[in-house]
């Protein structure tokens, strides 16, 4: 019996420092650890349920040990800070009064495409229509946003160097006008960390490493 | 908050208190069936066991396995089952040769089942 709760120590121990590692963009709104324990408690109540040769003691004792082990993370939480940190994580600001931060998009394993995603989910169609915006530890998108929000629906035309042929397309913006317009910016298409346009042509671009700019562009495109 | 530390606490507790008496009961019951087994063998050794010696280390089988399996999973006692049964068939039968065969294979099993569920590192991985 010892044996079963220390296997399922080990799994616990091992998915929350996956669920860690691999950032906010795969836990939802939970904390990694209530995530780790909803997804052992499903299997682990299933297991000696489905299979009559596994005596039911084991999946009791396994979840037994998952709710020891929630409550001592829980307060461990509490107690320590620093370790509240190394647990639930804390929150990344992605974006700033100078634009999106490539450095804390990619230290979740996000892109740009994805904190457009989630800045639509919140109520925001464009990237400068916040002073900042974070993602909390639980993987939630808050933001601060402006007295006044643009209304238009803008396309992302390059995410981090790469051009997005499809939304190119939608914009009727062909890869020469981007080539020179991009010039004009006395820059490289590399990079570009993230360039979007909206319907009236209003560009928000943003080099890697410098504050964003608001430019102008001929679009042709209807959306 | 102390509500928190004391259900954790005494979850704890009951659980370490079952660990240790789940490795002692199974260790004690193994032990039991074990030295039952021995002296099967050497009567087999001998050529003396007989119908009732078989029937009363399988009976004593039989009850310990009732409680067993709560604890264990059911398969191994399936596999000793299968080799008990096999041993007395033999012995009814007078087939001491071969029945010897089986219940050390037996006398093996019940030696190293009881480790298989104690708490060592390369049981835990």
């Amino acid at each position: 019996m010892a044996l079963v709760f220390i296997r399922t120590a080990v799994i616990f121990i091992t998915l929350l420092a996956v669920m860690r590692i691999m950032g906010k963009s795969q836990i939802g709104e939970m904390q990694p650890f209530e995530f780790v324990i909803t997804l052992l408690i499903a299997e682990l109540a299933c297991i000696p349920m489905a299979d009559s040769s596994i005596p039911l003691l084991y999946g009791i004792v396994a979840i037994i040990a998952i709710f020891i082990l929630h409550q001592t993370v829980w307060l461990l939480d509490l107690w320590f800070m620093p370790l509240k940190t190394v647990i639930c994580g804390k929150p990344s600001l992605v974006i700033t009064r100078d634009g999106v931060d490539g450095y804390q998009l990619r230290k979740n394993n996000l892109d740009v495409s994805d904190l457009i995603e989630s800045m639509r989910t919140a109520g925001y169609f464009n990237l400068d229509d916040v002073y900042y915006g974070l993602f909390e530890a639980n993987g939630v998108f808050s933001a601060l946003p402006k007295e006044q929000l643009t209304h238009t629906l803008p396309v992302l035309l390059i995410d981090n160097g790469k051009a997005d042929r499809k939304n190119l397309k939608i914009a009727g913006i062909d890869e020469k006008y981007l080539q020179e317009f991009i010039a004009k910016q006395k820059t490289k298409l590399k990079n570009v960390l993230v360039m979007t346009v909206d319907s009236d042509g209003r560009v928000y671009f943003q080099q890697k490493g410098k504050p964003y700019k608001i430019l102008r562009a001929e679009v042709k495109g209807q959306w | 908050m102390v509500k928190a530390i004391i259900s954790t606490l005494a979850a704890l507790a009951v659980s370490i208190g079952f660990f240790i008496w789940t490795n002692g009961y199974l260790y004690k019951q193994f032990d039991e069936f074990h030295g039952a087994l021995e002296t099967l063998y050497d009567k087999i050794d001998d050529e003396t066991a007989t119908r009732e010696d078989a029937y009363s280390v399988k009976k004593m089988w039989e009850s310990k396995k009732r409680k067993l399996h709560i604890l264990i999973p059911h398969n191994d006692i399936s596999y000793l089952d299968y080799w008990l049964s096999e041993a007395c068939g033999l012995i009814y039968n007078s087939r001491y040769d071969l029945a010897l065969g089986k219940v050390e294979v037996l006398l093996r099993i019940t030696e190293s089942l009881p480790d298989a569920y104690s708490l060592k590192l390369e049981n835990v991985f």
